[in-house]
């Protein structure tokens, strides 16, 4: 379960979230859609920890900067940094050792051969490509066994492949009962993932929809219905 | 925890194999170990020959450095630019279940682990050069090891951890800092203005009372001068007062709510930290305000087409700057002109050299510019655009009008940096002409010889190996030109070795910019 309550957050005068609130219940698929600057970004790294903000955000019933929440929180963001003196496997192992993971050896390999890394484990971290980068980081959420997971644009930068390996992956994740929200601008790509839709602009969310009460609707046309002046549900 | 070690060991461990497989760490290696042992036997003659071998100089030498330090700590902790955070630990680490405060420690690992190799460094030399007992080293390094460690750790724990004072507090705090060390300065210089200059007056000042009672800073020195001098009223006050600071911090510090608020300000400053990077690698110069210098409103005329079309949208671009082409590199080439001319003035320059003066400042700017790299401009950034390629244009041109401007800027700058020393010298309106003549011919020598390095070597030998093939090509050209240039002063002339070597200089730079607009041709030339 991903709880948001109240959150407003400021740069300066600026006011980029106001008094945003959503859930995503466990096992379930949200995703926050957009336009650029609408405070999606700002929304993914509140909840991750790294800014200050007012209001409450709950993972899996616990605050967010609590350690045990942040056990059981991987997060995706959207553009990956890796370690430069770190190979692919070691910036697995770190995250194994980071979380106390249980992951296995064998469950590390199978991630990497999923997102086709397996052959590129001992390559370090300044020698990958962005597409590359991106996978190990979604390695690096996957192999944390989260109970939330936050992915922040995550099919920049991925080959086709790799596209259809991350969305059977997150088919995979709800079915484990693993809560997944994803921020994204490419509608057509979570089009089959989605439980819920918060659909943002100018800071605040002006639209929310769920899948079991719009069963033929289409993503695009809920987001433009909204984006061009049609009402919030 | 465990993560953090395990990131830290495989890092280190990575970095050294990586460096290993790399010729050039065994020749910097080399250099730095000669530079080292110059430095050491330098620095002891000089003890030797002063006088300075005794442990009030060592007092007196760490004083000074604790004025300055501990409150440039205090400042860029309290601004959170202290400790470096790269966008990987945003990523991998900020996010991880590890206390906040668990984090800053190992940010912090590099400052724990500097005090404690300056600890071993200050004990040794202090031994070996200031004649200290063994059992005050011992006592110095074991204080500056772990006390001044401890204090470090609670006051970067206090300045970044601290969700209780409000940022105006710190902002306060940084300018108390700033008043302090202005006082500090201030005084001295005062002292040294009013008084007859000399160390024993620095010493004298450094060990007054009151600075010792300073908090924090002047407690520091109290702890030193106990240690190296012996006891008295004032430095066992200070000393005390500086052991419940280190435990009343430590203990503020541990008690200390610390949620994590400030992974916003150092996710803010690794962004900027690695942008800073990747500018130094390119060679810009960072300077802080430059960033926030807004721009005007600007139009420019472009009078042709191809590659011109390159020096016209530059000069779009300085228009819009508020100080057009001009920068802190003007005011340097000022700085070093005035600077040529007092030097030469009150050293008798002209009396000196006799007619050879006219190559004192063709000599200084050599010297100058062959020694320092230079910054990157607008010209350096066409290569990372890939329109420059696409052009239709000759690579020559293309190279000709990316680097005009800086043409015009070396006119300017070689005029401020010649006019100062042309008046001191008295040097004729021909030969100061020349003598600009010769800065603006260097300057393109750099540039020109700098891009073919780049071209030629690319990445082979990393940033300092291809750092040393520029200086070499630089080198071999300088050689050739001042060989010219000595041969014709001494069978034609002075004036005619001056001319030679601009002309000399020049051709060798032409054949430079024709070799080096390979650059010009491929995006892939420079990675």
């Amino acid at each position: 379960m991903l709880e948001i309550q109240e959150l407003t957050k400021k740069y300066g005068k600026y006011l980029a979230v106001d008094h945003v609130s959503f859930s995503v219940p466990t096992g379930q698929v949200g995703i926050l859609l957009g336009p650029n600057g609408a405070g999606k970004s700002t929304i993914i790294k509140s909840i991750a920890g790294l800014l200050r903000y007012q209001g409450g955000v709950g993972i899996a019933h616990m605050p967010a900067r609590t350690l045990e929440a942040k056990r059981v929180f991987a997060y995706v963001p959207e553009v990956p940094a890796m370690f430069d003196a770190l190979t692919v496997r070691e910036h697995i192992e770190y995250i194994r050792r980071a979380y106390n993971s249980d992951i296995t050896d064998e469950e590390i390999e199978q991630i990497l051969t999923r997102f086709e890394l397996d052959d590129k484990q001992t390559k370090l971290g300044r020698e990958l490509s962005k597409g590359m980068m991106q996978k190990v980081s979604i390695c690096c959420a996957l192999a944390i066994k989260p109970k939330v997971i936050l992915l922040d644009e995550p099919m920049v930068g991925l080959d086709p492949a790799a596209i259809k390996e991350l969305k059977e992956v997150v088919l995979e994740l709800k079915e484990q009962g693993v809560t997944v929200l994803i921020s994204t601008h490419m509608l057509e790509m979570v089009k089959e993932l989605w439980d819920l839709i918060f659909i943002m602009e100018k800071g605040k969310i002006v639209g929310n929809f769920n899948k079991e009460e719009q069963k033929d609707a289409d993503i695009e046309e809920l987001f433009f219905q909204i984006t061009e002046g049609g009402e919030a549900k | 925890m465990k993560g953090l070690i395990y990131l830290y060991q495989r890092t280190i461990v990575n970095r050294i194999k990586r460096a290993l497989l790399r010729p050039t760490a065994y020749i910097m290696g080399i250099f730095l170990i000669l530079y080292v042992g110059m430095i050491f036997f330098s620095f002891q003659m000089m003890i030797a020959e002063g006088n300075f071998g005794t442990p009030d100089k060592v007092v007196t030498i760490l004083s000074g450095i604790i004025l300055m330090l501990i409150p440039g700590n205090i400042i860029s902790y309290s601004k959170r630019k202290g400790l470096i955070f790269r966008p990987s630990e945003v990523h991998f680490v900020f996010s991880a279940p590890v206390s906040p405060k668990m984090v800053l420690m190992f940010a912090g690992a590099k400052s724990f682990a500097i005090n404690f190799l300056l600890g071993i460094l200050v004990a040794v030399l202090g031994m070996l050069w200031f004649h200290i007992g063994i059992l005050q080293a011992v006592v110095y390094f074991l204080f500056f090891a772990v006390c001044e460690s401890v204090l470090e750790a609670s006051l970067i724990i206090f300045c970044y951890g601290n969700e209780r004072f409000t940022e105006k507090f710190f902002k306060r705090l940084v300018i108390a800092m700033y008043l302090f060390m202005a006082v500090i300065v201030g005084t001295g210089a005062y002292l040294l203005l009013t008084r007859e200059p000399s160390f024993e007056l620095i010493q004298d000042y450094f060990a007054l009372p009151v600075m010792q009672l300073v908090p924090i800073i002047g407690w520091t020195i109290a702890v030193i001068r106990l240690i190296f001098l012996g006891p008295d009223t004032i430095n066992l006050i200070g000393t005390a007062l500086y052991l419940v600071c280190v435990v009343v911090f430590f203990m503020a510090a541990r008690r200390m709510k610390c949620t994590g608020a400030y992974y916003e300000d150092a996710m803010k400053f690794a962004d900027d930290y690695q942008k800073i990077k990747q500018n130094q690698k390119k060679g810009i110069a960072n300077v802080p305000w430059k960033n926030k210098q807004k721009l005007r409103q600007a139009t420019v005329e472009y009078k042709g087409a191809y590659a011109k079309a390159i020096y016209f949208r530059q000069m779009l671009e300085y228009k819009k700057n508020a100080t057009f082409i001009f920068g802190w590199n003007t005011l340097l080439c000022l700085g070093l002109g005035v600077g040529i001319a007092v030097v030469g003035y009150f050293n008798d320059a002209v009396g000196e050299f006799g007619p050879a003066k006219i190559f004192i400042i063709p000599a200084v700017v050599a010297y100058v510019t062959f020694i320092f790299s230079g910054y990157a401009t607008k010209w350096s950034k066409e290569l990372e655009n890939p329109y420059t390629y696409l052009i239709p244009d000759t690579p020559l041109k293309k190279v000709w009008y990316a680097t005009k401007i800086e043409h015009y800027r070396s006119i300017v700058d070689g005029i401020l940096v010649t006019i100062p020393g042309a008046i001191v010298f008295g040097l004729n309106p021909v030969l100061t002409i020349l003598t600009v003549l010769m800065y603006v011919c260097l300057q393109a020598n750099r540039l020109y010889y700098n891009m073919l390095a780049d071209a030629l070597v690319g990445n082979l030998f990393g940033n300092t190996g291809r750092s040393l093939v520029k200086l070499l090509f630089q080198g071999f050209a300088m050689g050739i030109a001042i060989t010219v240039a000595v041969m014709a002063g001494v069978f034609l002339g002075v004036e005619t070795g001056f001319f030679m070597m601009i002309l000399v200089t020049g051709v060798l730079t032409f054949a430079g910019a024709v070799i080096a607009s390979i650059s010009f041709t491929r995006m892939e030339v420079i990675e």
